[in-house]
């Protein structure tokens, strides 16, 4: 190399020590082998260990992750290990143990550094968000708190309500049905509301995981069935259930899934006049490894300037919100949420004044594997996954 | 006709039950948190146990860290809470509940029908 050609390396390597010195977050490179190469000082102040300390030295030794039992990840579920297998970068959040022994909480983003197609090291970018986590957990303790505090005066009054209705307290008359029926009625509207701040309170936190096991998609209809037809019988809708072949099963979370199709199943009742029809179907297509279910209704259906927002938070269309004023406009937002935690996909096709179907495609076998990162939030196309370790349900029934 | 105690810190409630469950023929006693819960259940095997979870004194899990069920495979525990929460339900089955509902879900008779399904079931902890 010529003096000037030498001259010139060097101030480039000082210009990259100074840049990579001054990333305000932690940063570790590695080599191929994941022995560290370079340590910056916030990675030092974050995890303890200096650059002294650190460099030469294999990676996991000093920046082993942890889940939040204290458990250090194995191996094969380490984000170095995804980095270097896949050839993609995969965010994370995981807890290094600090030099002085207690956990800290970190985002972190590990990025394979490629010569072409040969890999040659990798680079891991992380911040300390201890605060924001206990802040986060804070958040949902208080809203779970919440939840419970506004349902228990729920539970008497809806309680007591159907002990009325019931002729525990002796016969009634008309008016005192009626009266009572508005109350149970004001109850549920409500009892739904907390459900559904709740339920997407946990989906923006990234706190809902699907628990999938092989369900009965009979079953799953039987029950939301169930749960609907007494409604949809009082305003002598008929809902009408092309159940699938007994043998269907579904790989999925039984309560996420009864949570949309009820979603969908209470819209089209509510936004179905009297005497019309719903229909709830599921059928496999010849080719492909999906089921296909569909909500239909006759309803007033979704006029055409509010199909790109329907799945929109706090929207409702114009029409509905003429006619029914009682929704606060999650619903569908929570379906979308909850079908992306799923893999699925949620579409319609509507009609003004003429009805509406919604279509829900759920993979019907998902290895053990693609589950977890699909419930981690796997972003296709960028390689990016982050995973969530709080466990929290949806709808528990 | 099964034995029941009821553990619901909530006293409306607790007697709303009573009254719900007495009247589906079900003999019934009444605690209105674990402890007292506890000391019912040193001289009395209920057939099924309808219990709340967040409760003073002592909550339902409590209850069932001491109960241990392993203890009395004839005893079905129905988890009755507002709670949709999953690690205290998730513990809950792991300690041996047979089903878990949502209180402000319930009417009274839905609650006598899945007190009369929990009772035919199995109980899910093996001595």
């Amino acid at each position: 190399m010529s003096d000037v050609k030498s001259h010139l390396y060097s101030s480039q390597q000082v210009i990259n020590d100074v840049l990579f010195d001054s990333i305000g977050d932690g940063a570790v490179t590695t080599d191929e082998f994941g022995k560290i190469t370079r340590i910056n000082p916030t990675a030092e102040a974050i995890v303890g260990f200096s650059a002294k300390e650190a460099i030469g030295v294999w990676l996991p030794k000093l920046y082993a992750p942890f889940d939040d039992t204290g458990r250090q990840l194995p191996i094969t579920e380490r984000p170095m290990t995804h980095a270097f297998v896949t050839g993609q970068a995969i965010s994370d959040h995981v807890n290094y143990r600090h030099k002085d022994g207690h956990l800290v909480r970190v985002a972190l983003t590990v990025s394979p550094i490629m010569e072409g197609e040969k890999l040659v090291g990798s680079i891991q970018i992380f911040r300390d968000i201890s605060t924001e986590y206990e802040i986060d957990k804070m958040k949902s303790d208080f809203i779970s708190l919440a939840s419970h505090q506004l349902r228990t005066p729920l539970s008497s009054v809806k309680t007591y309500s159907h002990m009325l209705l019931d002729g525990y307290m002796g016969q009634l008359n008309k008016p005192q049905i009626k009266a009572l029926k508005t109350i149970i009625s004001a109850a549920n509207r409500m009892n739904e509301t907390v459900s559904t701040l709740l339920n997407i309170s946990r989906i923006e936190s990234g706190k809902v995981i699907a628990e999938r096991k092989l369900i009965s998609v009979h079953k799953l209809f039987e029950s939301v069935v169930e749960e609907h037809s007494l409604i949809a019988s009082e305003k002598s809708i008929n809902f009408k259930v092309n159940y699938p072949p007994t043998k269907v099963r579904l790989y999925s979370d039984s309560s996420v899934l009864k949570e949309v199709l009820g979603n969908l199943i209470s819209n089209a009742i509510k936004y179905t006049p009297q005497s019309g029809m719903i229909v709830l179907s599921a059928k496999v297509p010849k080719k492909g490894n999906r089921l296909i279910v569909s909500v239909s209704d006759t309803g007033v259906g979704i006029p055409q300037e509010s199909h790109s927002n329907i799945f929109s938070k706090f929207y409702r269309a114009e029409n509905v919100i003429r006619q029914e004023t009682s929704g606060i406009g999650l619903g569908l937002y929570l379906v979308k949420g909850l079908m992306d935690e799923l893999g699925g996909k949620v579409w319609f096709k509507s009609e003004e004044d003429k009805g509406t179907i919604f279509y829900l495609s759920l993979p019907l076998r998902s290895r053990q594997r693609t589950k977890d990162i699909s419930s981690g939030k796997i972003k296709s196309g960028t390689g990016r996954v982050r995973k969530t370790t709080a466990k929290s349900r949806i709808g528990v029934t | 006709m099964a034995s029941i105690l009821i553990v619901e810190d909530d006293k409306d409630l607790n007697a709303a039950y009573k009254i719900i469950l007495e009247g589906a023929k079900h003999r019934v006693k009444t605690a209105f948190n674990g402890l007292e819960a506890l000391k019912i259940l040193k001289t009395y095997t209920p057939d099924l146990i309808l219990l709340d979870l967040l409760m003073p004194v002592m909550g339902g899990l409590e209850l069932l860290e001491n109960y241990h069920l392993k203890n009395h495979p004839n005893v079905r525990v129905l988890i009755f809470t507002n709670m949709e929460n999953s690690p205290e339900v998730s513990k809950a089955y792991a300690l041996g509940a047979t089903r878990c509902i949502i209180k402000s879900w319930t009417a009274p008779q839905n609650l006598t029908k899945v007190v009369n399904d929990s009772l035919k079931e199995t109980s899910k902890v093996t001595s």
